[in-house]
């Protein structure tokens, strides 16, 4: 992309809370690409909206820099949470839900969602593909607590399973995706 | 605490992911302050899913960094934003001093040639268009004149022709020339003689017709014409007195006296009776 200069992560967040321009393009041609994968995973059917989140989210970045804390986490951690959480945003917002209307019928909407999740898309990709890997009980609640947003709380409900044993299966699921990412 | 069990209770990745609830975290995050290794653990998992994520990027379309560049560009606006080269190409190829006064010098040449060539060009078109309006101004006097001529002519003819004095001879071909014609429009009264050609055979350019009138037996010369110019009215010489007309072929510029033999039409007219 032309750009010669790199950074380590200190130099890059300490760049970036300067508001160095140059160290920004660095992170938009490193990150981008990552980022739009996740948004894609979570806004599967609207790349032009996955676009639009995408450009929300790295004009976050810039604006929220100052709010990074290096100790809770890495700077890629950070901007993927930003990333996930404005993704799940849209797709619960008002407008995307009555674009969706004709396609679940809102007595459904939790046993659709359930359905969605169970009948794995051939083309998925990053984080979705390794979901492809778990047994079918853990990937569901992964799919909807991570991809779709839901609380422990909200997955017990629609899933009538106890919410420690949603608790204990999302551990376990997670536990498993790590080894996967080895 | 066990901290092995811990950090393998899944409790990392949910804490990393998002998913872990308002108390693990602010647990996980006491924890940390304590234990380095809980930090390296939580390194760990985040590397991994930062180099998984990074594998299985996706490409967004172009336009958003643009987007993203300018949106950041409207809040802050201290420096050129590096990640958009092409930018500061332009930028540069507009103010480096080297290339831009060659390209100022090219740009004056070429003015003043222009300028040359704008001044030649209008020079040229106002001496043109001096002398068309010149040859117009000509052309238009030479209009009217005709004109003048022509209504002159349309005047005279209308009267000629209404004018009850006037007597209409028809002109009818000899043997020698059995197909030539000609009227003779006399006005007695002002004793004008016009001629109108309904058919004469063209003659060389060594000669032309003679009109005479026959007066007392003698012949006078009223004119000579071309009968190039078929069917106009043709003013010839006057005459008060007539008995007949007739047209001789002479040699040019007409002869003192017809030649009889090559009389080609005749008309007598009233005086004649």
């Amino acid at each position: 992309m032309g750009i010669t200069t790199t950074y380590t992560e200190l130099e890059l967040v300490r760049a970036l809370k300067e508001r160095d321009d140059q160290a920004f393009g660095f992170l938009y041609d490193n990150y981008s690409g990552a980022l739009y994968s996740i948004i894609k995973q979570i806004i599967t059917d609207n790349s032009e909206l996955a676009s639009d989140v995408l450009q929300e989210v790295f004009i976050n970045i810039w604006r929220k820099i100052e709010s990074y804390d290096q100790s809770k986490g890495r700077l890629f951690t950070w901007m993927l949470n930003i990333a996930r959480n404005a993704s799940i945003d849209t797709l619960r917002s008002k407008s995307y839900q009555n674009s969706q209307k004709n396609q679940e019928l809102p007595d459904n909407v939790y046993k659709g969602v359930a359905n969605q999740t169970t009948q794995m898309n051939v083309d998925n990709i990053g984080l979705k593909k390794v979901l492809e890997k778990l047994k079918p009980e853990h990937r569901v609640l992964v799919e909807l607590a991570y991809f779709k947003g839901f609380t422990h709380e909200e997955i017990a409900e629609m899933m009538t399973i106890p919410l420690g044993t949603v608790k204990t299966r999302i551990r376990n699921a997670l536990i498993q995706l790590r080894e996967y990412l080895q | 605490m066990n901290l092995q069990e811990y950090i393998a209770s899944g409790v990392i990745e949910s804490y990393v992911m998002g998913l872990a609830s308002e108390p693990e975290r602010a647990e996980f995050e006491q924890l940390c302050t304590q234990y380095p290794e809980l930090v390296a653990a939580r390194r760990d998992f985040e590397e991994r899913l930062e180099e998984y994520a990074s594998e299985h990027a996706v490409l967004p379309p172009p336009e958003v960094k643009v987007k993203v560049l300018e949106a950041i560009g409207n809040t802050h606006s201290r420096k050129i934003p590096s990640s958009n080269p092409s930018k500061i190409i332009t930028m540069e190829n507009s103010t480096s001093p080297v290339r831009g006064s060659g390209w100022l010098r090219f740009i004056a040449a070429a003015s003043i040639v222009l300028l040359i060539a704008m001044a030649w060009l209008y020079y040229q078109t106002n001496s043109q268009n001096k002398d068309l309006t010149s040859t117009n101004d000509r052309l238009k006097e030479k209009l009217t004149s005709t004109d003048s001529i022509l209504n002159k002519i349309v005047e005279e003819q209308k009267t000629v022709l209404k004018d009850p004095n006037t007597t209409v001879v028809n002109m009818v071909g000899t043997q020698s020339a059995p197909k030539s014609s000609a009227n003779i429009y006399w006005d007695s009264t002002s004793s004008n003689v016009f001629l109108v050609v309904k058919n004469m055979p063209k003659l060389p350019s060594d000669q032309q017709y003679q009109l005479w009138a026959l007066i007392d037996g003698k012949p006078s010369d009223l004119g000579v014409f071309d009968a190039t110019n078929d069917k106009v009215i043709l003013k010839m010489k006057n005459t008060q007195k007539a008995q007949a007309f007739a047209i001789t072929i002479e040699q040019k510029g007409g002869a003192p006296s017809p030649t009889l033999q090559k009389m080609q039409s005749m008309g007598k007219t009233r005086q004649s009776q």
